[in-house]
């Protein structure tokens, strides 16, 4: 805290200080509950957010909390800090479905608008955000058009006690099933992939003829792939994973996954502040607006490296 | 030591140290050492490093426990636990390294742990000024000239740091104040200071054991002198049927060395 | 111990240690006062606003208290890792202890603080009885230890629905309608306010309050002073883990629930805000009225920021810096004092 420091504290933020965008614009915030860019799937939510309010003119800030996911003290401040600077609009995704209520409630009494991105906190309000249901559901029709009706199939699942990993789970078992499948074994692994290894490996043992598996996230799909090159099956068992991570690309690339579901963050983002510059209008909008997934596959995977 | 004590005859000793064993697991670092302290009387303690001359100190001032043996203090025989004790009886100790809290101010290390104050609320609390007020006056009882009791003990110089030190020993009308070295880490101009120091405490009627590798010292404050070695009790006599060689004789587990002996193997 | 000594005393205080000492003294409110006026010369609408100003009341109270608790055991040339686990933990015990519907709310309000108290007692004990070699091993044990209780007891999940007069200290407000739409003062600032002056005079004034100051100056001279000192070090272990409780309870009443993931990393913002408030890790130095300058520093440096919309990452940058700037600073004065 010498004097050096200081000019140099006030050098930086005077540069910052220039960079920030003009008052006449209306400002509205997208407060992630991730340190931001850190996060593939974050930075890209971030950049739809900024994206979209340049296209309508107004001025998005995208901040996440200094101390990560966890920081819940950070993001309440960062709540307090944006209804200061005069927003019109928060969108936000709660790094505690409780904690962040009275804060949000706060913003809300003060004519704040408040929605919700990827995940919802306990109280009233739009949810904007991949759908699990329907998008676990696309997975499995993938399996099912490129296995043989019947076949033995299994699902790892995410962890179960939370809605991620029961939507997911519930939709892959719901599109296995429309199409005939023989679902063999239905096992947590707790999004963990040295789990699903040993999972998988269980699996393939109580059933040699295992044909395809789904699994509820990429990093488990990528501990199954393991399990299955160590036993020797890797050429006549499809797998598909879930979130179309960077790693999950290029696994499909070389051929080791078929395939991964990915949510669509940068469309998260724009639907997200599209969404709430309606709802800071006046406008009614729908509790659930769903973003939409994609399958990647060999043809498109390249994207998502 | 027939001779020695043959002084003293009409005066029974206020400190007595008789059959002190301490061992350390398989090392014996006191074995039987009798010790005898006199009411006015300052008493040079020598021998090598390692003699076992701290180890007695410190089961006197209560920081060790011996193995064996008694402590009898004024004719009644007392046990000590911790360095509580020994003061509550009145044997105080200035230690080798001073054992001052260097960031608190000079009066509040001469009444640490014995703060005058109130009870309230269950809680001890402080009589800053009070302190303050009789550490000025024992200071001044004692000749010692620190600019302020308010002044942190860790921007003191050595000799004044020591001289805190035998202010805190000596705060409570202590019987016996036990030094460690108080002059070995000392610039010379001030080594003749805390020796005055030594001789004042006596004239009060306070006795001293002082510990010492410094003939000067010894020969100039003591009365009497014990030379421990080996952890057992070596030799002692009155200062003034001995002389600095012969001592030093004493502390390399020698008797009866002339002058030109010792002169020549030191 | 003559005068001609003391003359000699005067001549080691050189400028350059005079003016060190002014620094360690003020420097850290001249910083405070200094940030204060850039933020309000970079921010002129936002940061000087009631609101923005209560915001940041608000929002430095669990620090507060965190920072206060770990002063003391700093004081000690001790450490505390484990505030932030002790926290979640106590949050979470009294939210279930509220919302279980066994409990009035008087009791409820009593459970933060009790278990901070246990468990600060659990890491003196530790320190004391077992004799682990360092503070650090003792609490950065019971900081994973107390973060996986606080994850058993709750599986995870957030318990919301605290009764109001359980959340009155944290989530209070006093009105004060002539300033402003919203303006008002949270109660959580009175807390902090009285726990500040609370330990201040305890520190000062107390006969345990000087021990403690002395340990931290030299266990050994309290030792042989008199003082238990593992008797001092259970206290103070046990007051850190009061005022993590006390934060606790603060915590509960912002949020209106109990979370598991709360004071994650809180630990390490409480010890920035002791070293930047001048007390050393060496022990023995420091003040409250530092602290707690040192505390509105994280403070207004993270409002700043967020006012300024700074990427979180710039964020964890500045507090790294300032830290590091802090500890070196408190190196300097380790070594302009032993140069005599």
């Amino acid at each position: 805290m010498s004097r050096r420091t200081l000019t140099g504290f006030l050098a930086v933020a005077a540069v910052i200080a220039t960079t920030s965008t003009s008052l006449a614009e209306d400002k509205y915030a997208l407060i992630m509950s991730s340190l931001g860019s850190a996060n593939p799937f974050w930075g890209a939510v971030a950049q739809g957010a900024v994206d979209k309010g340049k296209e309508l003119g107004v001025d998005v800030a995208a901040v996440g909390p200094p101390g990560g996911e966890t920081d819940v003290a950070g993001q309440i401040a960062l709540v307090e800090d944006q209804i200061a600077k005069g927003v019109k609009g928060i969108a936000i995704s709660p790094a505690d479905t409780a904690a962040l209520v009275p804060a949000l409630e706060q913003a809300r009494a003060r004519g704040v608008a408040v929605i919700f991105v990827d995940k919802r906190a306990d109280m009233p309000g739009t949810y904007i955000g991949t759908d699990n249901i329907p998008a676990a559901r696309m997975g499995a029709a993938h399996i099912c058009e490129n296995v043989p009706e019947g076949s033995e199939v299994a699902i790892l699942q995410g962890i179960i006690t939370g809605t991620t990993g029961q939507h997911r789970a519930q939709g892959a078992r719901e599109g296995l099933e429309a199409c005939g499948m023989k679902i063999v074994a239905e096992q947590p692994a707790d999004w963990d992939a040295a789990k699903a290894q040993s999972a998988t490996e269980n699996i393939m043992t109580a059933n040699p003829n295992l044909k395809a598996i789904f699994s509820s996230n990429d990093g488990m799909a990528l501990g199954a792939v393991e399990a299955v090159r160590n036993a020797g099956k890797l050429d006549d068992m499809f797998i598909v994973g879930f979130d179309g991570n960077p790693g999950a690309a290029v696994a499909i690339i070389a051929g080791d996954l078929e395939a991964s579901v990915a949510q669509r963050p940068y469309q998260m983002g724009q639907i997200g502040i599209e969404s709430l510059l309606a709802l800071a209008k006046g406008d009614t909008i729908d509790e659930n607006i769903d973003t939409g997934a994609v399958l990647v596959t060999k043809e498109n995977a390249e994207e998502f490296k | 030591m027939a001779e020695v004590s043959a002084d003293k005859t009409n005066v029974s000793p206020l400190l007595e140290m008789r059959g002190i064993m301490k061992r350390f697991g398989a090392i014996t670092a006191l074995d039987h050492v009798d010790l005898k302290l006199y009411p006015g009387e300052v008493l040079g303690v020598v021998g090598d490093n390692g003699a076992g001359k701290s180890t007695l100190m410190k089961v006197l001032s209560g920081l060790y426990t011996a193995s064996e043996g008694q402590l009898v203090f004024e004719g009644q025989e007392i046990t000590l636990h911790s360095p509580k004790d020994a003061r509550d009886v009145g044997i105080e100790m200035v230690y080798q390294d001073l054992a001052l809290a260097g960031n608190l101010p000079v009066y509040e290390n001469i009444y640490l742990g014995r703060e005058p104050g109130k009870t309230a609320f269950g809680f001890n609390f402080v009589d800053q000024k009070l302190s303050r007020k009789m550490a000025m006056e024992h200071l001044n009882r004692l000749h010692i000239n620190i600019k302020s009791v308010d002044q942190k003990v860790e921007e003191l110089s050595g000799g004044q740091a020591q001289a805190v030190a035998i202010a805190r020993a000596t705060a409570f009308d202590a019987r016996v104040v036990i030094m460690d070295e108080p002059t070995a880490a000392l610039a010379i101009k001030e080594v003749g200071k805390v020796l005055d120091l030594i001789k004042r405490l006596r004239d009060h009627g306070t006795s001293v054991i002082l510990i010492s590798h410094r003939m000067d010292d010894v020969f100039f404050v003591c009365d009497r002198v014990m030379a421990l070695f080996h952890g057992r009790n070596f030799e002692e006599a009155m200062i003034d049927n001995t002389n600095r060689n012969e001592v030093i004789g004493w502390i390399m587990g020698t008797k009866g060395h002339t002058e030109a002996l010792a002169h020549d193997s030191l | 111990m003559t005068h001609s000594d003391a003359a000699s005393q005067d001549e080691l205080a050189t400028p350059a240690a005079r003016r060190m000492q002014f620094i360690e003294k003020y420097g850290v409110f001249a910083v405070v006062v200094l940030m204060c006026l850039i933020l309000s010369a970079l921010e002129p609408d936002i940061f000087p606003t009631t609101l923005n100003l209560t915001n940041i009341l608000r929002q430095i109270a669990m620090n507060a208290l965190l920072a206060l608790g770990l002063y003391i055991v700093i004081l000690t040339a001790g450490i505390d890792l484990s505030v932030g686990s002790i926290m979640a933990l106590a949050t979470m015990l009294l939210a279930m202890a509220d919302t279980s519907g066994y409990f009035p709310w008087p009791v409820a309000l009593l459970v933060g603080p009790l278990i901070g108290i246990a468990c600060g007692m659990v890491n003196g004990l530790g320190l004391t009885v077992l004799r682990l070699p360092h503070p650090f091993i003792m609490t950065l044990g019971t900081l994973y230890t107390l973060r996986g209780i606080t994850n058993l007891v709750s599986a995870g999940r957030p318990i919301s629905g605290i009764s109001p007069e359980v959340r009155f200290l944290g989530s209070g407000e006093i009105p004060l309608p002539f300033l402003g739409e919203y303006a008002s003062v949270p109660v959580s600032a009175f807390v902090i306010l009285i726990c500040y002056f609370g330990v201040s005079y305890f520190l000062r004034k107390a006969a345990i309050g000087r021990h403690i100051v002395a340990v931290g100056g030299n266990p050994q001279a309290a030792r042989v002073s008199g003082i238990n000192v593992d008797r001092i070090l259970l206290i103070v272990y046990s007051l850190s883990g009061f005022f993590a409780g006390l934060a606790a309870l603060l915590m509960a009443g912002r949020t209106g629930a109990g979370f598991p993931n709360a004071g994650i990393g809180a630990e390490l913002d409480a010890i920035a805000a002791v070293i930047i408030g001048g007390a050393s890790f060496f022990g023995g130095r420091g003040t409250v009225l530092g602290v707690f300058a040192g505390v509105l520093v994280m403070g207004l440096l993270r409002n700043g920021l967020n006012l300024m919309d700074v990427s979180a990452f710039w964020q964890q940058t500045f507090i790294g810096m300032i830290v590091v700037g802090a500890v070196y600073i408190d190196v300097l004065r380790r070594k302009a004092g032993t140069a005599r």
